[in-house]
């Protein structure tokens, strides 16, 4: 490796190091947030009691030398284990600081104990198995149609920049304001049409039922059930991001160095690529971010409204039937995949913008 | 300042503009409308209901216009009071006790059948209840009896159309049905006049009073829901309610992050970047989520909504749109100027720098409010809304969680739903073309 | 389609002067060129009908106020064009070629860089920030395949010892460099195709007065050790007149006067050029400072007949018609009271 690559490497390898630090710092101190407000009212602590009298219980009830004792003598002999177990275990100290950060560290690593009354398809009460198995219908259907939606955005805004002031700029501009509803709204609206008059795709949820065999009927019964959810996220923001990004490449196609390329005499297309594109590319990442940030907080209802087993649904069916450990994880997992997308995008800008590899500190425009 | 309004002049030309307004101005008529027209008080009382509040009002009904679309008058709901068109005689029978017939007449000349039928009596008096009887009387003569002996409760109501027995006697036809038609052609609605009467034996004390609805199916300018309320009442109501909530968060949230951004900026160094690491800590807290937990856990109160909102977006995402503005303000000439006359920071901040981006502070406070609408329905929707308050969000909770889709009732949920949409494009509109006036980036287009 | 430049990047001492381009007839001759733009009030005649001819080994100043139309006449030579342009028409020869006539896509393979090249005002911007300084100056070498990318960037460390700046910043990117040093760059980046014609647009006017020098002395050794022929935009006469064999006076969108430098700096034949000159203040003389009185007129709806008219002290009844471009001497000038040549 000729050195310049190599001092490359080290500077970005430097430069991601710091960010995922602040990053999981930023993590902490998300989740520590929610687990103070979660516990102002002591709830943490009676969910951590109830499941430790249930494990007392189980083991009871294992023991034969309970089984012959009065059952008045039993509960009460429970309730002393149980007492004794909250003292060896700090319960009666105050909650701040330690145990407060005891639950964080809890909450960080996804140890929240069983779910009280949600369970996994594969039949596990633990929380995390739960939400484990809803992650990958999460980002399978975030991932797509966030994927769309950019490029799609990309390639309409770089068109529609060299078509200042025609028909279709004007059209863009005068649907931009459709972003203002979320995903989940427009939802509703293709469910009525295309699930209830006119019948071609499905309501919701994520396969045909009674599941397809093959793995071949299985993912297409995937995809013919994702097509409305995707339209959804996508018309949520398609617009707006199409005339904010045709913004962007026209005060950036009208820079002087875009000019100097012209009469140096590139092609248009060369034109396009390295003194457009690449310089563009900070910007429209950075606003690509935010509407990703609101993306997720939409994610919830969105899942809900078509049925799709995911996170977001969950995170529903959990605040419906009161499970409050089930709660916290999604909240925690929310904020490993929000923190997850801001460093994934600034690796992106990283890459793209050699003034934030070379000058160091984010230079965000 | 004068250079803004000449260009506020030049706004004129925007049509989109103008259509955003038009829009919003549309709404605050609205609210000011709901505010007067149903004060506060009553609005709360017709939407959470209570004795007696939803029962002249049918259920599920559409809106009056539909009638509109249809052949022949669609069913209103008609309410026969005994105190009003109806008729009460009494007879002493001695024992002190009295022999009460009330007579509920009606005039049926509507081309469909009712939704619905009942009776609710009250009967106030001490002592056993002797049975009553009550009957019905068709426009052809027929008299069917409905109940025979059926035990008047102080406060009692009939659900007629869901009499089991009845639907029996009148060869499974339900009764909504099977007392408006006559047996020999079942298939056509008998118009005229119908009764019903009801007999009973009280005390001679006794006040008795009973009331017949005939329930329609269509009611008012919106519709009702599962409950029979007049959505009217939410569809008002939700316009002031979506609005004091966009535009206070949008308020308290842009407000503050563009005052942080004028000092982050200012400051520079550690208090720039300590800034811009806590408006990352902020991206990466789940907002909505939060919201959830709080209201699962403490308090749906929309002013606690409110309050979580705006603290959680002090450092918005939009600290990052402002402190580039800042950045370049900063480099401007008079700011050398008036460092080197000795303004201190406080004043520099507050008086130099921020007045002079202000006014690009409102595309963006506009544009956001649309943003804190949805976000108020959206918590709405998830069943976490007010529950005192009728909003648009209520009502598409409602309509979801009834399966209006599934049961063809698509005016529960397209009426809030566009409302909520014209809303949050009125504001958008108004903000894209404010945005093309005051963005410095756009000017040189 | 492997086509290299019709030299062989040669050494530097050699890269022009010698070779069939030294044929007989002027490098570049301008013809009746005019440039309309539409604006939202109406059109503008930035370039109204200007013809000039331009000798082998000789360069040009053009020189004028803000908004005469000098930029304009650049890109029209290098057919630059904005996205509103109206009126485009006129013949530009180069070296007997008439270039008007090529379509865009001729024009940019075979006159854009390698025949004419451009050093633009304000080269604060006018380098690409995310691509390394290198590859921007050579990038022009290894269009169309002109080139392979090994003698690309040799060339483009010989334009880096031309201008003066060292051979690391090849690596560098474009916000490490201060001012002095980009101008130098976009000069390298002029010179890398060994163009015929460089045009400079305002090439000191954002720069320090010693970095001025510096450019200025650079561009002064490039002319006489590659001998290329230049065409000088500015509206500061006196660093023009370091650098300029014949000069063009522009005013109001049309060509007033063409001279030699002697000439025009001694004792120009235009009215305005006389007061333009008279305006510079001198050094070893003592001289007050004259300046014109009013405004040059729009270029939306020029006035018939002279342009300079209204602001001329040397008016008369003639001048309501507008004068035709008259011989006199070695140059060209548009002014009435030049008619008997």
């Amino acid at each position: 490796m000729s050195p310049t690559v190599r001092e490359i490497i080290a500077r970005l390898g430097k430069f991601t190091l710091i960010r995922a630090v602040l990053l999981f710092l930023a993590i902490i101190v998300a989740v520590y947030l929610t687990v103070i407000i979660a516990n102002l009212g002591g709830q943490l602590d009676e969910i951590r009691k109830s499941q430790i009298r249930y494990e007392i219980g189980q083991r009871a009830f294992g023991n034969p030398a309970f089984r012959d004792m009065a059952p008045e003598a039993v509960a009460e002999m429970l309730n002393e284990l149980a007492e004794t177990e909250f003292h060896r275990l700090g319960m009666d100290r105050p909650f701040f600081p330690m145990r407060s950060f005891e639950y964080l560290w809890r909450a960080l690593s996804l140890e929240l104990g069983r779910a009280e009354r949600l369970s996994s398809d594969a039949g596990s009460r633990q929380v995390r198995n739960i939400l484990m198995e809803r992650l990958p219908v999460t980002l399978a259907l975030f991932g797509t149609s966030n994927l769309v939606l950019f490029f799609l955005a990309l390639f309409a805004a770089l068109f529609l920049s060299r078509r200042y002031g025609g028909f279709l700029d004007k059209l863009t501009i005068a649907l931009a304001p459709s972003s203002a509803a979320p995903g989940w709204f427009y939802g509703l609206f293709l469910i009525l049409i295309f699930g209830a008059v006119l019948r071609i795709l499905p309501w919701g949820g994520l396969v045909d039922a009674p599941i397809p065999d093959t793995r071949l009927t299985y993912a297409l019964s995937v995809l013919k059930h994702m097509v409305l959810p995707v339209v959804a996220i996508v018309l949520g923001a398609l617009f707006a991001e199409i005339y904010s990004w045709r913004t962007f490449f026209l005060i950036y196609s009208s820079e002087d160095y875009v000019e100097l390329a012209r009469a140096k005499g590139l092609s248009s297309r060369g034109i396009d690529m390295r003194y457009v594109l690449r310089p563009v590319l900070p910007p429209i990442l950075t606003s690509f971010l935010l509407v990703l940030i609101t993306m997720w907080m939409g994610q919830i209802v969105l899942e809900t409204v078509f049925h799709w087993p995911g996170l977001g649904s969950v995170f529903y069916e959990a605040t419906q039937a009161n499970d409050t450990p089930v709660i916290l994880g999604v909240i925690v997992i929310y904020g490993y995949l929000l923190a997850a997308t801001v460093f994934v995008l600034d690796f992106i800008y990283a890459i793209v913008d050699p003034r934030v590899r070379v000058g160091g500190g984010a230079v965000r425009q | 300042m004068q250079n803004w309004l000449v260009r506020l002049k030049g706004l004129r030309r925007y049509p989109t503009l103008v259509a955003g307004l038009l829009f919003i101005t549309f709404f605050i008529g609205l609210s000011i409308y709901a505010v007067t027209a149903i004060p506060y008080d009553e609005a709360i009382r017709l939407w959470r209901g209570g004795p007696g509040v939803w029962e002249d009002t049918p259920r599920n009904a559409g809106p009056v216009w539909f009638d509109f679309f249809t052949e022949g008058r669609t069913p209103r709901t008609i309410v026969i009071r005994s105190g009003d068109t109806g008729t009460i005689t009494e007879e002493a029978v001695g024992d002190g006790m009295k022999l009460a017939e009330i007579v509920l007449p009606f005039q049926y000349d509507y081309d469909g059948f009712p939704a619905e039928l009942r009776l609710y009596s009250e009967a106030q008096y001490q002592g056993s209840r002797e049975p009553a009887t009550v009957s019905w009387q068709t426009p052809d003569g027929r008299t069917i009896i409905l109940q025979e002996d059926r035990k008047l409760k102080t406060v009692d109501t009939y659900y007629i159309s869901q009499d089991q027995e009845l639907r029996m006697q009148l060869s499974g036809m339900a009764p909504q049905k099977g007392l408006f038609v006559s047996p020999d052609d079942t298939e056509n609605l008998l118009k005229g006049d119908y009764q019903l009467v009801l007999t009973t034996q009280v005390p001679e004390t006794a006040e008795l009073e009973a009331k017949l609805v005939v329930y329609g199916q269509l009611y008012g300018l919106a519709g009702t829901d599962h409950r029979g309320r007049d959505l009217m009442i939410a569809l008002l109501w939700g316009a002031p309610i979506g609005l004091m909530f966009g535009v206070l968060a949008a308020v308290g949230a842009e407000i503050s992050t563009f005052v942080l951004a004028a000092i982050g900026t200012w400051l520079g160094g550690k208090v720039d970047r300590l800034f811009q690491w806590l408006t990352q800590v902020n991206l990466v807290i789940p907002l909505l989520p939060l919201l959830i937990l709080v209201g699962h856990f403490y308090s749906r109160s929309i002013w606690t909504m409110l309050g979580m909102v705006i603290a959680l977006n002090i450092f918005s995402a939009t600290y990052l749109t402002f402190r580039a503005m800042f950045l370049q303000a900063k480099e401007a000439p008079y700011i050398e100027a008036a460092q080197a006359y000795g303004v201190g920071n406080f004043r520099m901040i507050f008086r130099y720098l921020m007045p002079r981006i202000a006014p690009t502070l409102l595309p963006q406070f506009v544009l956001i409010i649309p943003l804190f609408v949805f976000l108020e329905a959206t918590l709405a929707v998830l069943g976490l809304g007010d529950p005192t308050l009728p909003t648009w969000g209520k009502v598409i909770y409602d309509a979801v969680d009834e399966g209006a889709l599934y049961n063809g009732h698509y005016y529960w949920l397209v009426e809030p739903a566009v409302l909520l949409m014209l809303m949050g494009v009125g504001f958008a509109l108004i903000g894209y073309s404010l945005d093309r006036v005051f963005n410095p980036r756009l000017r040189t287009l | 389609m492997m086509r290299k430049l019709n030299q062989k990047p040669k050494p530097i001492a050699d890269a022009t002067a010698a070779g069939p381009e030294k044929a007989s007839g002027p490098l570049l001759k301008v013809e009746d060129v005019v440039l309309y733009f539409t604006a939202t009030q109406g059109v503008v005649r930035a370039v109204e009908g200007v013809s000039f001819e331009l000798a082998h080994g000789q360069s040009l100043a053009i020189v004028g106020e803000s908004g005469c139309g000098k930029t304009s006449l650049a890109r029209a030579i290098l057919r630059l064009l904005p996205r509103n342009v109206a009126t485009y028409e006129g013949r530009i020869f180069l070296n007997g070629t008439d270039i008007m006539k090529f379509s865009d896509e001729r024009f940019r393979r075979d006159v854009r860089w390698v025949k004419i090249s451009m050093v633009s005002q304000a080269a604060m911007n006018s380098l690409n920030p995310v691509i390394k300084l290198g590859q921007q100056v050579a990038e022009p070498l290894l269009l169309d395949n002109r080139t392979d990318k090994k003698e690309a960037f040799e060339r483009a460390r010989q334009v880096f010892r031309i201008v003066g700046i060292p051979l690391a910043f090849l690596d560098r990117y474009a916000f490490e460099l201060s001012g002095g040093m980009r101008q130098r760059a976009i000069i390298a980046m002029a010179l890398i195709a060994n163009p015929i014609l460089v045009i400079l647009d305002e090439p000191t006017s954002a720069l320090d007065v010693l970095t001025q020098a510096n450019i200025m002395n650079a561009l002064k050794k490039i002319k006489q050790e590659l001998r290329l022929n230049f065409i000088f935009i500015t509206h500061d006469i006196a660093t023009s007149s370091e650098l300029a064999d014949e000069v063009i006076c522009m005013y109001a969108g049309q060509l007033v006067e063409h001279s030699t430098a002697d000439r025009f700096y001694r004792d120009p034949l235009h009215p305005y050029a006389q007061k333009l000159m008279a305006s510079v203040p001198t050094l070893r003389v003592y001289k007050k400072p004259e300046f014109i009185t009013g405004q040059p007129p729009s270029l939306l709806n020029p006035p018939e007949g002279c342009r300079f008219a209204d602001r001329c002290t040397k008016r008369f009844e003639r001048c309501r018609e507008e004068p035709p471009l008259f011989v006199h001497g070695d140059g060209t000038v548009k002014c009435w009271l030049y008619e008997r040549g």
